[in-house]
């Protein structure tokens, strides 16, 4: 007995360089200071790693090999690459065999997890045409699907992006764009044409080789996906102790074409730890879906096989996310520093650019990272405990205190050469 | 029924010296908000009743009738109980008001507790820090009612952790004969428990509460305080050991050396003035800080206006309102961590006591960055409309019941 149903598991990775504990008396000090708490980032990766990557990529590999129809996929952001790099060529080493079973997707983000997407295009396919190299080198496949950072989405976002070449992209389930209805079927945007400045400027960058003719857009189950990744040890919860025949019952009720499991891969055995049995729970799932006939399929896998007559249209005017209760950009901008933050940092932007100068560039782009925003987030409501529960530092004041002086001293090094450069056209001039 | 009250206090505004009299004040209004029916016994005749309050205090037929006892321990020097006005919060002239001498206050306080509070039918006996303990255990005992003890300071806070032995066996033994005690914060809460060696359970953590006062017409400034386009940063306190104004000092000389633009108001009077003073000239600061005395009302509300940021580095501040105040005038705060304040503030920046050069950091960036003092000056104040008097008195209303049903 076959269902027509397929799981659609995805799991973010990512890790962000978070500040080391600048001070004003370092601005301007050295010319090649990091900004960045390399103790810390390292401590963290490799708690993570011990705690989440290492057991669950183990375990995940043992149910890809065992199971002929189990599937999943990933998006690594590039700043976690990295790091693997850095702190972590163990964990690189168990993505790439993952990649080489050749039922792992890997799909496309930005490279460095940002929200370059609100504040420039061209940066935006810049930094997606980075991803998608380094996925290429590493993984030996092409990207074809694309998330944006935190599932941040809206109608234009799928338009670039399938201009970009993208045959998918995947966003928030959120309410107030299914208005009713199960987002377990693949969805379209509204058809129109951007821009004809934009659409010029994505050919110029376009990461893959030719634009897409149509995208579609697979909506993430939040609520079969939050049972897992929040729910799942909450004592309180009345689905309490949720046990893999359960869970599959509930998929089952659920039905439709595709049921999209989007979750960070950290909720397997960081969030929910090992003695949740969250890893148990996992591991009975594929012998379930096997005995009753559920097949896995990755996003690309999801959309190639889908056929249907007519298509669902998903109207995203304004953008959403998966993050917070509002999923929409609150947990990000909002605020006065939050948006002073992001507004300066990318000011900026020319300036480094013109300067040539690949390392001040890639400090530049760091700190695009969405993190940073996210720690300075001031909301009053219950979601304001997530965010502390995730930041390194005490408060998003200490966030923005970090974050400024780090710009400060970039923008001193941005313009330092420039002020060398006056000075000796102004000393040839008096020569003259 | 309504409950009734009977509260030992030791100061009252008008006349006051520090945050126990706004405390002692804001608590009784909040109470009578709350329809609690409140006698208020102080040990001076300068309070002035408001609402349907019962004030007292001794009266000259009284302090003729009930025999006082002469102190155990007297004190050896003038000095010493010079010393001794001084770290127990008050200002110097009011000596006058206790006699010759704080502990002989505090006994004739507490000799005539019972005389004073005889006819008074309460059901709860509450008094303000140890000067008054004594005198609320021994009326709690006489009516045969439930003693609380409300912590605003402790003799720990006050002497840097090197306390008057007197009075903090006074102190302990107050709050080893409470039924309950209330603590102005979780920071006071866990010294009580720490120090004191008293079981948590015993203890009830009530912040503070602020009242936004009515807005004054036109908020008075005596002098300018220096360039009004240079950046001001304001410290407010007494000057002791306490509020820690010479870390104010040492943040004061970081500033200057990367921002000579900064300038440090000092208001307050206290021990510590003329050391302050001398070191303040010692760090080539004479330019820079400003010392205004002794500093009141509309005065008060001009500096607080007028700063860019205010500090309150204290080395152990069981609250601080004064750091709700200064946000009440939308002026950004960086305060110690070791303060109860600190446990009610989402808005500002909060420092260890000896941190000097993070202190001065956070007040460079403060000053640097307008879309961080915009959302500080923004958001602070926020918190001013759940701490409200009324609603602080309502908890410790709450606590009445509770121990009147136990």
């Amino acid at each position: 007995m076959n269902t027509n149903t397929n799981i659609c598991f995805y799991f973010q990775v990512h890790q962000p360089y978070r500040l080391r504990d600048l001070r004003i008396t370092d601005i301007g000090a050295e010319q090649d200071q990091t900004y960045f708490d390399e103790e810390k980032n390292r401590a963290v990766f490799r708690k993570v790693a011990e705690k989440c990557y290492l057991p669950a990529n183990a375990l995940m590999l043992e149910l890809v090999n065992q199971y002929p129809h189990f599937r999943i996929a990933y998006s690594l952001s590039g700043v976690f690459l990295d790091q693997c790099e850095e702190y972590g060529p163990d964990v690189m080493e168990s993505f790439r065999a993952l990649a080489r079973t050749g039922k792992v997707e890997f799909m496309a983000e930005t490279y460095y997890h940002s929200l370059s997407y609100l504040k420039s295009l061209p940066e935006f396919c810049a930094q997606v045409s980075k991803h998608v190299a380094r996925i290429q080198e590493l993984f030996s496949q092409t990207p074809s699907i694309f998330r944006n950072t935190e599932l941040i989405y809206s109608n234009e976002i799928a338009q670039v992006v399938r201009l970009m070449g993208f045959k998918g992209i995947l966003a928030e389930g959120a309410d107030r764009v299914l208005n009713g209805r199960s987002p377990n079927e693949p969805f379209v945007p509204p058809e129109f044409r951007l821009p004809k400045n934009k659409e010029m400027t994505i050919a110029k960058f376009r990461p893959l080789e030719k634009k897409s003719d149509d995208i579609h857009v697979l909506l993430k189950n939040y609520r079969l996906s939050d049972d897992v990744a929040f729910r799942f040890s909450d004592k309180s919860w009345v689905g309490f102790p949720l046990h893999a025949d359960t869970f599959t019952d509930w998929l089952m009720q659920t039905g439709g074409n595709n049921i999209n499991l989007f979750m960070d891969y950290e909720t397997f055995g960081e969030h929910q730890w090992a003695d949740t049995g969250i890893f148990d729970f996992v591991r009975a799932l594929p012998a379930i879906w096997q005995e009753r006939g559920i097949h896995c399929a990755t996003p690309s896998q999801v959309i190639d096989n889908w056929q249907s007559i007519h298509e669902n249209v998903i109207d995203a005017h304004t953008f959403v996310s998966w993050a917070d209760m509002e999923r929409d950009l609150s947990a990000w901008q909002g605020n006065k520093i939050q948006d002073a933050a992001l507004a300066s940092l990318f000011a900026l932007e020319s300036a480094v650019k013109a300067s040539k100068n690949p390392d001040l560039l890639e400090t530049w782009r760091k700190l695009s990272t969405s993190d940073h925003f996210y720690y300075m987030c001031t909301k009053y409501w219950a979601d304001g405990d997530v965010h502390k529960y995730f930041s390194p530092y005490d408060s998003p004041y200490e966030a923005y205190r970090r974050f400024s002086h780090a710009l400060c001293d970039l923008k001193l090094r941005v313009e330092q050469p420039k002020k060398k450069q006056t000075k000796s056209k102004l000393k040839q001039k008096s020569h003259s | 029924m309504n409950m009734h009250t009977l509260m030992f206090g030791w100061e009252y505004p008008p006349h006051h010296s520090g945050g126990l009299g706004v405390a002692c004040q804001g608590l009784v209004r909040g109470l009578m908000k709350n329809g609690v029916h409140v006698t208020l016994v102080l040990p001076h005749n300068q309070g002035i009743p408001e609402g349907n309050m019962d004030m007292r205090f001794p009266t000259d037929e009284l302090c003729e009738t009930v025999q006082v006892e002469s102190l155990l321990q007297p004190y050896d020097t003038f000095g010493e109980y010079d010393a001794r006005l001084q770290i127990t919060n008050l200002p110097r002239e009011s000596g006058a008001l206790y006699g010759p001498d704080l502990g002989q206050a505090v006994e004739n306080f507490t000799a005539m507790s019972i005389a004073m509070t005889k006819d008074v039918r309460a059901d709860v006996v509450h008094a303000h820090d140890w000067m008054t303990f004594e005198a609320g255990r021994r009326a709690a005992n006489y009516h045969g009612k439930p003693f609380i003890a409300h912590v605003h300071a402790t003799e720990l806070d006050r002497t840097n952790f090197s306390p008057n032995t007197w009075i903090a066996e006074r102190e302990r033994n107050g709050l080893l004969a409470a039924d309950q005690i209330i603590a102005v914060s979780q920071y006071t809460k866990n010294l009580l428990a720490n120090h004191y060696g008293i079981p948590t359970d015993k203890i009830r953590v009530v912040h503070n509460g602020h009242d936004q006062k009515a807005a004054l017409t036109q908020p008075l400034l005596m002098t300018k305080y220096g360039d009004e386009k240079r950046p001001l940063v304001l410290f407010l306190g007494r000057l002791t050991v306490q509020k820690n104004p010479w870390q104010f000092l040492e943040v004061a000389k970081r500033v200057h050396d990367v921002s000579l633009q900064v300038q440090f108001v000092m208001a307050g009077d206290g021990g510590m003035l003329s050391e302050l003073i001398d070191r303040t000239c010692e760090l080539g600061l004479e330019d820079s800080v400003i010392f205004t005395g002794k500093v009141q009302g509309r005065e008060i509300d001009a500096l607080y206006k007028r700063a860019d940021c205010f500090v309150m580095p204290s080395l152990s501040e069981p609250f601080g309102l004064v750091a709700l105040e200064a946000i009440a005038h939308n002026t950004p705060v960086i305060v110690s961590k070791q303060s109860g304040v600190a446990e009610v503030l989402d808005h500002a920046f909060k420092v260890d006591y000896w941190d000097t050069d993070m202190m001065a950091d956070c007040l460079l960036t403060i000053l640097r960055e307008k879309p961080l003092a915009d959302q500080l000056k923004a958001e602070a104040p926020r918190i001013l409309t759940r701490l409200t008097w009324k609603n602080q008195a309502s908890k410790v209303s709450s606590i009445y019941r509770d121990i009147i049903q136990s």
